[in-house]
């Protein structure tokens, strides 16, 4: 068997050890980033809020369609999603993005000694990159459900005063289970993007500066 | 007493550039370091003590020199070795303490044992042994923000022996505690030292520490002035 050649030279250093690197994986990052979401609520309220929003406006508009569509095969009038509303969406959700991508920065700033800590501790790069990326998937995942679940009932508030709410008994449900999944899906995405490059500054921390570092 | 070296300094300089000249904060230590040795070391702020701790430590690399860990050459350790050696061979203990503050004394204790990749119970399990025996037994639930100052520190003692490290790089742990807390980190890190073997470097201004310790190195502008058995 092929062992990678860190293996052998660490095998000196330690005589006795018999697997020599150290591990961090998703579920110790997802383990320790829901800890962070929970010890510290605010702050993941307020990413949390952020792409809901965007997730939000985006579900109604979608949603919207959806009814209207249904409510045209039913026989009634054909209404429709106006362009460019679809455009101030996309907008909201660049929005969305920039805000979190500001938010996860100051995350980063505050957690400077932590960051130095866990270096000192074991943790290599690529850990903290994972734990902070983990951390905004988490709230991403949150995000998208609340946006979703926020859009459905615009949709319903929306199309319900022009078509009249019985329509919501029409659209079909496997349409509504691809947006929540779609939502869901964007929201993580658009997290995970927005934390890149936060994730990335946390990971390349000299733990020696972090651990010097007076907020 | 005699013992067999575990940390051979060679030679060692470390330079920073500052506004365009260069600034040694260290400028060729030698030292070695006995197995189960306590040393302490002495010297002004900016005398280069936390350089060489940062050296030793593996989280810093010299300009000039050698570190030798366990005949080891630190400087050729790449990214995943240096993190092991710091996981398992090195416990770290700070003035400040630096505990995770969203994390449980139990927590923070097992967290270097995650990154040692020993599962998870086994982990809290060990946490809480070791912090029953530096006398948190009634505190494993607390979070850092409700443990004194005393008892943060015994923590970050306890989080420092998570993995069993040969050796315990000490930076001024007694520095942020008053006078009868700082004895009791101090009889409490000097019992370790003794008990369990493990080397124990301590840079300290604190007289106290300085008396417990084998040997004391005196520090001054980068260089080692004088080395006193304790």
């Amino acid at each position: 068997m092929l062992y990678p050649i860190w293996l052998d030279i660490s095998d000196i250093v330690t005589n006795v050890e018999q697997d020599s690197r150290v591990q961090f994986g998703m579920g110790d990052a997802a383990r320790l980033g829901y800890e962070y979401i929970v010890r510290r609520f605010n702050r993941a309220v307020i990413n949390i809020a952020s792409i809901a929003l965007g997730i939000a406006f985006l579900s109604t508009l979608l949603m919207s369609d959806s009814l209207y569509r249904a409510y045209a095969l039913a026989g009634g009038e054909r209404l429709g999603v106006e362009t460019y509303q679809y455009w101030l969406m996309f907008v909201a959700l660049i929005v969305s993005v920039v805000g979190i991508t500001n938010a996860m920065l100051i995350t980063v700033f505050e957690r400077y000694r932590e960051i130095g800590t866990m270096k000192c501790l074991g943790a290599m790069d690529r850990h903290i990159l994972l734990l902070f990326l983990v951390e905004s998937i988490i709230q991403g995942f949150a995000g998208g459900v609340a946006g979703y679940l926020l859009g459905l009932i615009g949709a319903i508030l929306s199309t319900g005063f022009t078509i009249g709410f019985t329509a919501i008994l029409m659209v079909p449900i496997a349409e509504s289970i691809t947006l929540l999944l779609g939502s869901v899906a964007l929201s993580m995405v658009l997290c995970g993007v927005a934390t890149l490059y936060p994730a990335y500054r946390a990971a390349k921390l000299n733990p020696v500066e972090a651990l010097n570092y007076e907020l | 007493m005699s013992f067999d070296t575990i940390i051979q300094i060679e030679k060692i300089a470390r330079e920073y550039e500052m506004g365009g000249s260069k600034i040694y904060a260290l400028d060729g230590v030698n030292l070695e370091i006995g197995r189960g040795e306590y040393v302490s070391l002495v010297g002004p702020s900016g005398s280069g003590k936390t350089t060489l701790f940062n050296l030793i430590g593996g989280l810093d690399r010299p300009t000039q020199g050698v570190v030798y860990i366990d005949g080891v050459d630190i400087s050729k350790l790449d990214a995943y070795e240096l993190a092991w050696l710091r996981c398992r061979k090195i416990g770290y203990i700070f003035q400040t303490f630096n505990l995770i503050p969203v994390l449980t004394a139990t927590e923070n204790v097992a967290l270097p044992t995650v990154f040692a990749g020993v599962p998870r119970d086994e982990g809290l399990k060990k946490a809480e042994k070791i912090l029953a025996s530096v006398g948190l037994k009634e505190r494993l639930h607390h979070k850092p923000g409700e443990l004194s100052a005393g008892q943060q520190q015994r923590v970050a003692i306890a989080r420092a022996m998570a993995n069993d490290p040969a050796i315990i790089l000490a930076d001024e742990p007694t520095g942020n505690l008053d006078l009868n807390t700082g004895m009791e980190i101090i009889d409490l890190l000097h019992g370790l030292n003794k008990s369990r073997g493990m080397t124990l470097i301590a840079a300290t201004h604190d007289l106290k520490m300085i008396k417990a310790s084998d040997r004391i190195v005196w520090m001054r502008d980068g260089k080692i002035e004088k080395i006193e058995r304790g």
